[in-house]
């Protein structure tokens, strides 16, 4: 299994007034070339579930482990190291960064692994050529459009060539045009033997026949897997 | 060489963050600049004007003896150097007449030295202090030496001799045959160096009298014992050595560097408050930045890093262009900002020109009062506005 979680709970501000059971002993495997979707309301704790997932905290308790790595064991600065190889993320409105052009902020994941500047612009290029954006290669972020900005934000998710891809309700702010396009995209990532993970309670993604697996989650609790 | 490779990569992500920022960056470039201009500017003034004083004062006599009645100076007779002579440790004395002349054409006092070059210790060195031409040899008489304010009047006039008036109205003239250099601006800008019997009949004083008794002394440590016994011998005198001359000028451009220092670093202080200030609250477009590079892993490290790089080339650039600035000012502009300031009206009333003193001492300390509080005010607060979490980039934050 590629992602493996077995009585994972999250608790924000433990013992503090103002605690918040976010995930609730969760049971989740996932395996490799597979394509999942969390679906769940607003604070069903889907978000904190991904962000298990992704390496960004490890469980208060229960154990997690993400391409054969156990989480919780993890100090904060390995999660990061294994993040950077293993997840490639694609946020809600792609979090871009405006001011840098598509090229740099493409690049951004090579950055603290030392890739020189020739090896980042290759990889970013080829990306680029399979997505149809190479055009706009020295365009700021800001001045592209909605469809080519998707496309941005799936190559940076993927200059790392990471096996998983998470992606946080990537067609929340979509019309249904590109989020046709970019569960599309997603597939072919699937064909090519990626393991992808998407929030959304978007009928578009749910329903979309590339989905091979729902898994509702309501109140911290999986109810369908 | 990967850890190389990513401080590159980290560096070149901190230039393209300033460029972004470029107008916010550039405010915060300028006010520091002027700031560091400012203070780099009074501790350059200080130490050309101290050191000035120091070089001038090298050749100037190790105690001075002046004759008072009624708190006014008056000639003293030859006898008053015999009786010094039974002082042990004294080398030598010699007379000196020193006075002041008004011009009228001009409106300019200047400064009458009569000097016995012959008598002096060192005296065959005097000519180091000049820029061109030489001293008067010993026993020669009717040439001077001129501080440069006072060869460019004689210059201005269109003449080669130096006519002065004395008491009787009658005119003595002079060759020039030296001028002093500028680092020595400070005490000769205004000065007329001749012989001493050239000075005694223009003033008409008596020919075996003088203004001042320089006193020589062999043992340089003993200056102040032996003021003490001359002051206590000829109790009518007052006596004044060379060190106290050197402390007068150091205190006073001392207390006057501290006094603007403190103003500045008090500038210089709420500056980096500032800094402070603004770098320990982020705004949600850098907050959102940071969030996002953690989750592309990221490491509060590197973000630390992006802000050192970012602090060290904006104090880093500013220090040196401040640095720079404040030479210029006080090379080539003499000061002019804090010249009324430093040098003080009343104090030395001629013009006169510096020279910086550039000590690695100075320097440093610039660099330890701007660039290293200012890398501790954007740095330290950096350390925990690089821990925004990671998950504040996921579902919209």
């Amino acid at each position: 299994m590629l992602i493996e979680l077995e009585s994972v709970t999250k608790i924000y501000n433990q013992g503090r007034p103002n605690e918040v059971r976010a995930l609730d002993a969760i049971d989740l495997r996932i395996g490799a070339e597979t394509m999942v979707c969390l679906r769940g309301a607003s604070g069903s704790g889907k978000s904190t579930l991904l962000s298990i997932i992704g390496c960004i905290f490890p469980p208060t308790s229960g154990r997690a482990a993400i391409a054969g790595r156990k989480l919780s064991r993890l100090p904060d600065r390995f999660l990061t190291l294994h993040r950077r190889r293993t997840i490639g993320f694609i946020f809600q409105r792609f979090n871009l960064l405006p001011e840098l052009t598509v090229l740099d902020n493409i690049t951004l994941p090579l950055l603290p692994l030392g890739v020189g500047p020739a090896d980042r612009r290759a990889r970013a290029r080829e990306l680029m050529e399979r997505f149809g954006i190479i055009h706009r290669e020295n365009f700021r972020a800001a001045q592209v459009s909605g469809g080519e900005l998707q496309r941005v934000a799936i190559a940076r998710a993927l200059i790392n060539d990471p096996p998983i891809i998470l992606a946080d309700e990537p067609t929340a702010h979509l019309d249904s045009r590109l989020s046709h396009v970019f569960m599309d995209l997603m597939a072919e990532l699937r064909a090519a033997g990626k393991t992808i993970v998407i929030t959304s309670h978007d009928p578009l993604v749910t329903e979309h026949p590339a989905i091979e697996r729902i898994i509702d989650i309501r109140d911290g609790r999986i109810h369908a897997a | 060489m990967q850890i190389l490779a990513r401080q590159i990569n980290v560096l070149d992500y901190a230039l393209s963050s300033l460029w972004r920022r470029r107008m916010k960056n550039l405010s915060v470039l300028l006010v520091f600049t002027a700031v560091i201009f400012l203070v780099a500017s009074f501790q350059m003034t200080t130490g050309a004007l101290t050191r000035t004083a120091e070089r001038v004062l090298e050749n100037a006599p190790q105690i001075t003896l002046q004759r008072m009645s009624a708190g006014r100076q008056v000639d003293i007779p030859p006898e008053y150097a015999a009786r010094l002579s039974s002082i042990y440790g004294i080398s030598r004395i010699v007379p000196r007449v020193w006075g002041y002349y008004f011009d009228e054409v001009t409106g300019a006092n200047l400064t009458v030295m009569g000097l016995a070059t012959d008598r002096m210790p060192m005296g065959d060195q005097l000519h180091l202090a000049l820029a061109s031409g030489s001293f008067p040899g010993p026993g020669s008489r009717g040439s001077v030496v001129l501080g440069r304010a006072v060869n460019d009047m004689v210059q201005a006039r269109g003449s080669h001799l130096l006519s002065l008036f004395r008491n009787d109205l009658s005119m003595a003239s002079f060759e020039i045959s030296g001028v002093f250099a500028d680092a020595t601006d400070i005490l000769t800008r205004d000065l007329v160096v001749m012989n001493i019997d050239d000075a005694r009949d223009l003033f008409r004083i008596r020919g075996d009298r003088a203004t001042d008794l320089c006193v020589y002394v062999t043992n340089p440590n003993e200056i102040n014992t032996i003021a003490r016994k001359i002051a206590d011998l000829l109790p009518d005198t007052r006596v004044v050595t060379r060190p106290q001359i050197l402390k007068t000028y150091r205190v006073v451009f001392g207390w006057r560097s501290g006094f603007g220092s403190i103003c500045l670093l008090t500038a210089l202080t709420a500056f980096i408050i500032l800094a402070w200030d603004k770098a320990s609250g982020l705004s949600q477009e850098e907050k959102r930045e940071i969030a996002i590079l953690k989750v592309l892993g990221w490491q509060t490290a590197d973000i630390l890093a992006v802000r050192f790089w970012e602090s060290l080339l904006v104090s880093g650039i500013s220090f040196l262009v401040g640095v720079t600035l404040a030479f210029i000012h006080v090379a080539f502009f003499d000061a002019a900002l804090f010249r009324p300031i430093m040098v003080g009206w009343s104090v030395i009333f001629p013009p006169f020109h510096l020279v910086p003193e550039m000590t690695a001492q100075v320097v440093l300390l610039i660099f330890c009062l701007s660039v290293l509080p200012y890398l501790a005010a954007t740095v330290i607060p950096a350390w925990h506005t690089a821990s925004v979490p990671a998950d504040s980039a996921l579902s919209g934050a």
